[in-house]
């Protein structure tokens, strides 16, 4: 078709798709937009703080962004950045100068570290912050919160009571028998199911299916969708669901206890920074932070309310 | 390169790859069904016409992510419930160009048929609906393009396809994985573009091809 009404309609879909490419890109889940690096504000140094994209990591974020607010400092937000690639690539770049980070996480997917996953949540931080520190740009992981954000398998309250399911050997041997709501990620990572499986061989689910939304496969599991799902350990829905989390008495996994990750340069130009988010750390229990994310994951409130109120709670805002 | 080939020689792949196909198809399918027969109750009725297009373009404006909520509590997880979600993108570009393609066909034609001794039946499918075709037709090319590219959706509720493969790799930092996903979908695509672009040409009435030669298309 060679008609004018062709191409002029080509030309009306072009600028509608450039209008909408610029609205979108303008648009910034995260909040805050600056370009980052430690500048010169008026009080204090600027420092820029990122995030990966979950809920948790909004709420970590807005903690440490807050209580360095309070203490004099201008801070930048860039939460919500993506997975732990993205914010790592921003944080050695110096797109942010500085992300929540677990410890076991750096060092799978980050810092690749080739030896065998160490045994307890000490060595695992020890090991992190060493090979942080090897870097270039150095990094430095601060003291981690005292809680592991580890991968929890999680069973129907009733479903775990009635086939009496504790740990993840008793899972296992009823597995043929239940519906497993996984996602991609885990399903294919080695740390997620492969791991799973190597360790517990006798897995062997009637049914997964994949779901790529967290929200949607809690639902699943209270509606009769699936017996079994995958989450974090401090999953405000565990607790507001009341599921059954079995037991890993093989220590499968590596310990995920979130701790600052800052650029060594940045923390070096402003020392007070490491006390002012050890603070933070320190007020942070597995408890705290199941209630914290149900906040915003099921009570629907904002991640940067819900820090003000926790570190107000804590008596982290007065400077 | 390498790596996105790797990524397709992976045993799910085909899996993948044939239930976003299948999903993809079932929706326009069902949305052809019920856009055409919408459109033909109300081809006399502008008001009619009016409503329906309103009622339609709701598919579009409504977020998927937020169709897939509402129908997850019918149909579960899985194929269902992304069917329900991608069908409601289906039917609005069907909706449009067969109601307005339907309305437009020439009064004079039509008196002409009435003439003949058509009913109304008889008008609205030997006449109107040949007729209004090609731009039937093209209404469910971009309806069925539009619903390939966004089969991706089923991958938040269970649903499966291309969308998997998407979302794992975005959320492992994997581009590979992620490009592999996002040019199958694009392939896709562009194959039902040009498949049915082909079928456009096919199925246009002689005598209007004759006459948009003339037109100088």
């Amino acid at each position: 078709m060679r008609n004018k009404g062709h191409i002029r309609a080509v030309m009306a879909a072009l600028l509608a798709l450039a209008t909408a490419a610029l609205v979108a890109a303008c648009g910034n889940a995260g909040g805050g937009g600056g370009q980052g690096g430690g500048g010169e504000g008026e009080g204090g140094s600027t420092i820029t703080i990122g995030s990966k994209n979950f809920t948790e990591q909004y709420i970590l974020g807005e903690l440490y962004a807050q209580a360095l607010e309070a203490n004099g400092f201008t801070v930048e937000k860039r939460l919500n950045l993506g997975s732990e690639q993205i914010a790592d690539r921003a944080l050695q770049g110096g797109e942010i100068d500085m992300y929540p980070e677990y410890t076991g996480t750096a060092l799978v997917a980050t810092l690749k570290d080739s030896e065998p996953a160490p045994d307890t949540p000490e060595a695992t931080y020890e090991r992190a912050r060493e090979l942080y520190s090897q870097r270039d740009p150095a990094d430095t992981m601060l003291t981690p919160a005292d809680f592991n954000n580890s991968y929890g398998i999680v069973v129907n309250r009733d479903t775990a009571e009635e086939m009496n399911l504790q740990t993840l050997d008793d899972l296992a041997e009823a597995s043929p028998e239940l519906r497993f709501a996984s996602y991609s990620e885990f399903q294919n990572r080695d740390d997620g199911y492969p791991n799973l499986k190597e360790n517990y061989p006798a897995f062997d689910f009637k049914d997964t299916i994949i779901v790529n939304d967290l929200n949607l496969r809690y639902r699943g599991l209270a509606e009769d969708q699936a017996d079994v799902g995958i989450g974090y350990l401090t999953d405000g829905q565990i607790a507001s669901q009341d599921l059954a989390v079995m037991e890993d008495e093989k220590s499968i996994w590596p310990f995920y206890y979130p701790a600052p990750v800052v650029r060594s340069d940045v923390l070096e130009e402003n020392p007070e920074m490491e006390q002012i988010l050890n603070d933070v750390s320190a007020s942070l229990d597995l408890e705290t932070m199941q209630q914290l994310n149900s906040a915003v994951d099921i009570d629907q409130q904002e991640p940067e309310e819900v820090a003000r109120g926790h570190l107000e709670e804590a008596g982290l805002l007065e400077q | 390169m390498d790596r996105i080939l790797e990524v397709l020689a992976r045993p799910d792949y085909p899996d993948l790859l044939w239930r976003h196909v299948s999903l993809s198809a079932a929706a326009l399918a069902i949305g052809t069904v019920i856009a055409l027969v919408v459109a033909m109750l109300v081809s006399r009725s502008p008001l009619g016409a009016f409503v329906a297009i309103n009622v339609g373009n709701v598919g579009r404006a409504v977020p998927s992510l937020a169709i897939l909520a509402l129908v997850f509590p019918l149909f579960g997880f899985g194929f269902n419930t992304a069917l329900v979600a991608l069908t409601a993108l289906a039917i609005p570009p069907i909706l449009i160009n067969a109601s307005t393609a339907l309305r437009q066909v020439s009064p004079q034609v039509i008196d002409a048929a009435r003439g003949m001794g058509f009913s109304n039946l008889q008008v609205l499918g030997r006449i109107r609906v040949p007729i209004a075709a090609p731009v039937i037709f093209a209404g469910i090319r971009t309806s069925a393009v539009q619903v390939v590219a966004s089969a991706t959706l089923a991958t938040f509720v269970g649903g499966g396809g291309l969308g998997d493969l998407i979302v794992e790799g975005y959320s492992r930092g994997d581009n590979y994985i992620m490009l592999a996903g996002a040019f199958s979908v694009a392939v896709l695509a562009i194959i039902t573009e040009l498949g049915f672009g082909g079928l456009e040409r096919a199925l246009t009435p002689k005598g209007l091809k004759v006459a948009q030669k003339r037109r100088g298309k």
